[in-house]
């Protein structure tokens, strides 16, 4: 004989509200995309910009003084005699000529201009020298030398980058919980329109478990579906994004495409989870408030 | 198993509609309940199936006081209780078959483990060509059966059936009434409410009367099932 009954048809949905539903996660769910490269690629600016930048610091030597050979080498002098410099270097012409194209464009023809002379000094991370006490012997030996480990720009960037991924975390989980919200509401309203069901279901012997675990079950699928159409487009639009290859660099997940499955699948999880859970809570609460 | 205490009931902040009620029905009994319209037949039988609890005075079902059921608790009771509503309360989404398999379903059993049962059920109450058929497109008498299928299926140890005959014709009552007394005799205890004395005369069985919401007379019968 044939099958009594086709599995989850116990509580009538309506396909509108789970279209409905499906739209918003969707939305949530892109937003959430970019909150989490937001806050990955944040954390990750920041540590590169931080290491990066750490263990090296630049003198620059005016360059309006004839006698710049004399005091590039009492500049390297002091520095190798300074404890927490591992190594100091000046620069050749052609080095300061490369560092130089990005501003000027072409190859400089630096005998036309008055280009600094730099020393590119390697620290002793575990021991970097107060900047402070290394201007001041520059200073002391009269160098006209300028001593700059980067650390107001270290910190600066940062702390500015540390505060964009914080942020980013933030909207992450108010995308959470715009999902959550919207669920509940939805479940809310959807609960007045089954009422009958929910009773008969009741008097039939359904604890608010089985009740709850009917209303689990569609919004897992609504949130998973959601979630994958969302992040989809969210990853198109990255896609899109690295083929302007300039912002490359801001969206530093790009770098590593072993994260894509990974982050995507989570985002999908996430939204799935999300959705259940705030089902659950919402079926328990209304079941119990009416008693 | 069923014991009313000085019971009485009202709905919201509406008058009493039962009044003193003192009630006690053996397990394995088979118990009819009469009275007029209004009399209180469906309330007492809500109270039983654990829809609303005592106002006044106190019920014990299975040997527990039905005010310190848990939720959960109150879920797994009903599921030893079949009820035949008057009003039926079948889903209209479900087929006849998914609507019988109800209380099975809640119960988690899998439907290979009663599909079965479910079909012969429904066999029982003429509606084996009926199964695939939602209870919009069914007749009055027709819903009843399926409530009556469903009331009976997960085999309860109470049945509470209230006018369950009230839909159908004589012929149908009388297989019905028949049904109910074989669940009686394989040891289930029932209450049948219903206004129609002249049908339920014919049994040998006990009958309690409801006047405005107070118990008017404990008549004993002595036939089969009778109170001990
Ligand atoms: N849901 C309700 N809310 C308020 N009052 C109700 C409700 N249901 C029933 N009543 C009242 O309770 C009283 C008893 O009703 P009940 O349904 O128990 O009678 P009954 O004996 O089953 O009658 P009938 O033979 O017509 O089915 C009636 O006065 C009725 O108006
Ligand atoms: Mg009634």
């Amino acid at each position: 004989m044939s099958a009594i009954r086709s599995k989850g048809a116990l509580i009538p949905f309506q396909a509108a509200s789970g279209g409905l539903m499906i739209l918003i996660v969707a939305a949530m769910a892109f937003l959430a995309c970019f909150a989490l490269a937001g806050a990955l690629g944040t954390t990750r600016i920041a540590s590169t910009w931080t290491e990066g930048l750490a263990g090296a610091a630049t003198v620059r030597i005016d360059a309006n003084e004839d006698d710049r050979a004399r005091r590039t080498s009492l500049v390297l002098d002091i520095l190798r005699d300074t404890e927490g410099i591992a190594d100091a270097r000046a620069l050749s012409e052609r080095d300061v000529a490369d560092l130089l194209t990005p501003w000027f464009g072409g190859t400089p023809d630096l005998g036309e201009l008055p280009a600094p002379g730099i020393v590119a000094v390697t620290l002793d991370i575990e021991n970097e020298p107060d900047p402070t006490v290394v201007q001041a012997r520059l200073d002391g030996a009269g160098a006209g030398a300028v001593y700059d480990d980067h650390g107001r720009w270290r910190g600066k960037a940062a702390r500015a980058a540390r505060a964009i991924g914080n942020l980013s975390w933030w909207a992450l989980g108010l995308t959470a919980l715009a999902i959550a919200a919207s669920v509940f509401l939805v479940i809310s309203i959807a609960m007045v329109a089954h009422k009958g069901t929910i009773e008969a279901l009741r008097l039939a012997g359904a604890e608010d478990r089985f009740v709850a675990n009917l209303y689990q079950k569609r919004f897992f699928w609504l949130g998973a579906l959601g979630g994958l159409i969302g992040s989809g487009f969210a990853l198109a639009a990255f896609v899109g994004l690295d083929a302007l290859s300039s912002v490359r660099s801001a969206l530093p997940m790009i770098d590593a495409p072993y994260y894509w499955p990974i982050a995507w699948l989570a985002i999908i999880l996430a939204c799935a989870l999300v959705a259940v859970l705030a089902a659950r809570l919402a079926v328990l609460a209304t079941l119990r408030r009416r008693g | 198993m069923i014991q009313f205490e000085n019971v009485g009931f009202r709905y919201k902040r509406g008058p009493e509609v039962l009044q003193n009620v003192d009630l006690e029905i053996p397990a394995g009994s088979f118990q009819f309940i009469t009275g007029e319209s209004g009399a209180g037949k469906s309330s007492l039988l809500r109270l039983l199936y654990l829809d609303s609890m005592p106002t006044a005075g106190r019920i014990s079902l299975f040997g527990r006081d039905v005010t310190t059921l848990t939720r959960d608790e109150i879920a797994w009771f009903r599921r030893r209780i079949g009820v035949v509503f008057q009003d039926f309360r079948l889903l209209d989404h479900l087929s006849a078959a998914e609507n019988v398999a109800l209380p099975l379903t809640v119960a988690g059993v899998r439907e290979a483990a009663y599909r079965d049962n479910v079909t012969e059920m429904l066999q029982w109450v003429g509606l084996g060509d009926k199964m695939e058929v939602r209870p919009p497109e069914l007749s009055g008498g027709e819903k009843q059966r399926v409530a009556i299928a469903r009331a009976v299926v997960a085999s309860p140890d109470i049945i509470l059936a209230d006018e369950p005959t009230g839909s159908v014709d004589p012929a149908m009552a009388e297989r019905i009434m028949a049904l109910f007394v074989e669940m009686n005799r394989l040891g289930k205890t029932v209450l049948f409410a219903s206004h129609d004395l002249a049908m339920i005369e014919q049994y040998k069985l006990p009958i309690t009367t409801l006047r405005g919401g107070t118990v008017a007379s404990g008549k004993r019968a002595s036939g089969r099932g009778a109170a001990a």
